[in-house]
């Protein structure tokens, strides 16, 4: 079942020139279960923040599971730095 | 992005100017808490903008730099001279580092680790780090101060305290290079962060806009610092934000996390979102109005290209204005009251716009005087004479193109009075001064004009010394009799900068001559004063703008010329007797009691001889950089009037005896007179005047 769930690697870089880009990407995965593989992750700022937000939001409302999984050290900092933890749940 | 990166740059220069402001200020025992937090805030705000365009090496020596501000300001650090000296040095690394990351030459090797190390250690606090500091630096160890004790009472360095914060950054936020999550990484240096996120506005992924910020952050902050000092954090991002910080008085520390804003499902979907709760009010804490809310920023910054189109277009509208009024004044309107009412008021208002539109491009002289803080520093450690600069009329504005102009000047003017001005500390204390020199910087406007002067008291001009350079280098003649205001002057003469007197400060090749020519390229005189053992003092006098100046309109020949006013003694009428023929190419003046060359302006300017030249006897006196005076022939004076610079090199090209042009009210142009070159040349032409 696992192996049915697309998977998006997140870049190491999720910064403001990022978001438009990641948001484009996640838009095309809708339909679905998702999982997002974050281990590359040195930076995340907050346009791909809120986009992984909003992302997770639209999953719940379309009832499809969204996860992030092997969060870097430094996402997992900057979600607890800014109260987003939730993300990495 | 580049243009942000561009102001950021244009905001780094302020900042640094405050930085070296408020640390001479602290070096003269100014100990103002709030001078310590410009310091303060202008390392910080250096920092926070380079972490933005991911200027490291910026970034962190501004962190380290910081890090000792921070003791300080917290009064963990006396401000003792180890610490005022290496944090002058710092301001002059980063103000390096700065240049460098805008493309300017790079730091040299080794210049900031060893103050980074001095930085750290001072701020460690540990006693044998400070000694370790001053052992790598053998400038502190060589000190030998006495710390000083500073309280610090003031500084409002209190229990800590709970503070909430509001956060909602915006479009524009993100738009400006800024993030929110830099902006919380920030805040977390000044205390403990507890951060909810309210995400109710933000939209499902269908109506996002990748660009715009939807979330809104509520943030505890236990900290000990001001609430105006952590609003510093949001500095650069506050008008492009909703921000709200109240102070709480909660002493202890934040009891627990505020609710989770996001519950998170930990098994199936659908999630649900519970909005994050308002930051709990505690005590009588008022949401609005935020204490030391900084006030609307009363500036805008500006291209100063469409400034410089602005001051074109103005200046054309003057010379406009001028023809306007001559046409008119020729034609069927002369003499009506309408008519020479309204050319008054049209004169008046176009004087106001020029006089306005001129004051928007002119600037504190603070800019440049800033710079030579530096510069004293840099010299006083190789020279090894301890030196105090002190400046006077820092808020005196001229155009900025002359600011621009003024920096070289004044650098060699500095060399010169700490290098062989001010005496070494030992043949000081034995002429019974302090051992401080002092050198004085000072600008004011005179007579439209602004003036600097810079001095010193040091040993004043060795006058004996100065002849027989002069003598040996045939500035002048070993039987000339000088006064001792002309010896002075003879130190601009060109050649008189000898080889032995080249240093590693002062000598560069160049000597006061050179520092003569940029002065006069600017329109302006420079002269000297000197007591002896007293000190010297240089005075430049320069106009405030280089786009219009105040002349004499002559007729030479057939054509109008400019005399610039400054370089005017006085203008007179010529009789035939007081005409004295030496030679064939010399032609003296008697004019009261004395004899002034007397030169046919229109013979050395190549112009046609006129039908009428036999009748002229109109003569102006003027006077050159170096008070030499002569006696200009022309045909005619016609009157006093402001005009345009307009640059001759630029349009056409350079011409000798011709400083630069302008267009007249009947649209002809004029040339503007180089006096000083005219009046170099006067050995070569000269002629006669023939009585009437």
């Amino acid at each position: 079942m696992d192996r049915l769930v697309p998977e998006l690697r997140l870049p190491a870089v999720l910064d403001t020139a990022a978001a438009p880009a990641l948001v484009q990407e996640l838009a095309a995965l809708r339909g679905g279960a998702v999982c997002l593989e974050a281990a590359d992750v040195t930076r995340l700022g907050g346009l791909c923040l809120q986009a992984l937000l909003s992302a997770r939001s639209t999953w719940a409302s379309d009832g499809h599971a969204f996860s992030i999984k092997n969060l870097s050290p430094a996402m997992q900092e900057t979600l607890a730095l800014c109260g987003a933890e939730v993300l990495g749940t | 992005m580049a243009g942000i990166r561009v102001v950021f740059f244009e905001e780094c220069d302020e900042h640094l100017g405050e930085l070296e402001n408020g640390l001479i200020a602290i070096q003269e025992g100014d100990r103002d808490p709030e001078t310590i937090n410009i310091i303060f805030r202008a390392v910080h705000s250096i920092k926070g903008g380079a972490s933005i365009f991911g200027l490291e090496a910026l970034v962190g020596f501004a962190h380290t730099f910081e890090n000792l501000l921070t003791k300080v300001r917290s009064g963990e650090k006396a401000l003792d001279e180890a610490v005022i000296k290496t944090c002058l040095k710092a301001a002059d690394v980063l103000a390096d580092l700065v240049r460098e990351a805008n493309g300017g030459a790079a730091v040299e090797d080794g210049k900031a680790d060893p103050l980074v190390s001095t930085l750290t250690a001072l701020s460690s606090g540990s006693s044998a780090g400070a000694e370790e500091a001053e052992e790598e630096d053998p400038e502190l160890a060589a000190l030998q101060f006495q710390p000083v004790s500073v309280s610090f009472a003031e500084l409002d360095v209190a229990a800590p305290k709970t503070l909430a914060i509001r956060f909602k950054p915006g479009l524009a936020m993100y738009a400006k290079a800024n993030d929110a999550i830099l902006i919380l990484q920030e805040l977390s240096r000044y205390g403990e962060v507890k951060a909810a996120v309210n995400t109710d506005a933000l939209p499902l992924l269908d109506g996002l806009d990748p660009r715009e910020g939807y979330l809104t952050w509520h943030i505890s902050l236990l900290t000990t610092q001001h609430p105006s000092l952590v609003r510093e954090v949001f500095e650069f991002v506050e008008n492009d934000c909703e921000l709200e910080i109240s102070e709480a008085e909660t002493i202890a520390p934040i009891a627990a996390p505020p609710p989770p804003v996001i519950e998170a499902p930990p098994t199936a979907p659908p999630v649900s979102f519970a909005p994050a709760p308002a930051p709990a009010p505690v005590g009588p804490v008022e949401a609005a109005p935020v204490p030391n809310q900084p006030q609307t920023q009363g500036s805008i910054r500006v291209d100063l290209d469409r400034v410089d189109r602005m001051i074109d277009l103005v200046s054309e509208l003057v010379i406009n204005q001028s023809i306007l009024v001559q046409r008119l004044a020729g034609e069927r309107f002369n003499g009506q009251a309408e008519v020479s009412a309204a050319l008054e008021d049209l004169d008046k208002l176009t004087r106001e716009i020029q006089d306005s539109v001129m004051a928007i491009r002119a600037q504190p002289v603070k800019a440049v005087f800033q710079r030579m803080s530096r510069l004293v520093r840099e010299v006083e450690a190789v020279t090894r004479k301890p030196v105090r600069l002190v400046t006077e009329g820092d808020a005196t504005e001229v155009d900025r193109t002359v600011i621009e102009r003024l920096s070289d000047p004044l650098t060699h003017m500095i060399r010169n009075a700490i290098d062989h001005g001010i005496e070494p500390p030992e043949k000081r204390a034995a002429a019974g001064k302090p051992a401080m020199g002092t050198v004085k910087i000072a600008a004011a406007h005179r007579g439209g004009r602004i003036i600097i002067e810079v001095s010193d008291d040091g040993a004043g001009i060795n006058r004996e010394r100065v002849r027989e350079k002069a003598v040996e280098r045939g500035v002048i003649g070993a039987e000339d009799r000088l006064t001792d205001e002309e010896t002075d002057n003879l130190i601009f003469a060109a050649g008189f900068s000898t080889a032995d007197q080249v240093s590693d400060i002062s000598g560069r090749g160049v000597g006061m001559d050179v520092v003569r020519s940029g002065v006069q390229a600017l329109g302006g005189r420079i002269t000297v004063t000197s007591v002896q053992g007293q000190g010297s003092t240089f005075t430049l006098s320069l106009p405030l703008t280089l786009a219009v100046m105040d002349g004499m309109l002559v007729q030479v020949g057939d054509q109008g010329m400019v005399v610039p006013l400054t370089a005017l003694v006085e203008s007179f009428q010529v009789a035939p007797g007081d005409v004295t023929r030496l030679g064939v190419e010399t032609t003296f003046l008697h004019l009261r009691g004395a004899n002034v060359p007397l030169l046919d302006l229109g013979a050395m300017l190549g112009y046609p001889r006129g039908e009428d030249e036999d009748g002229r006897h109109v003569a102006l006196l003027v006077e050159d950089d170096s008070g030499q005076r002569a006696a200009l022939l022309v045909n005619d004076i016609l009157g006093q009037q402001q005009v345009v610079i307009k640059s001759l090199e630029a349009n056409y090209r350079e011409v000798p005896g011709v400083a630069a042009a302008t267009i007249l009210g009947d649209g002809r142009v004029a040339l503007i007179l180089d006096v000083n070159a005219i009046l170099s040349r006067r050995r070569r032409v000269c002629a006669e005047p023939k009585a009437a």
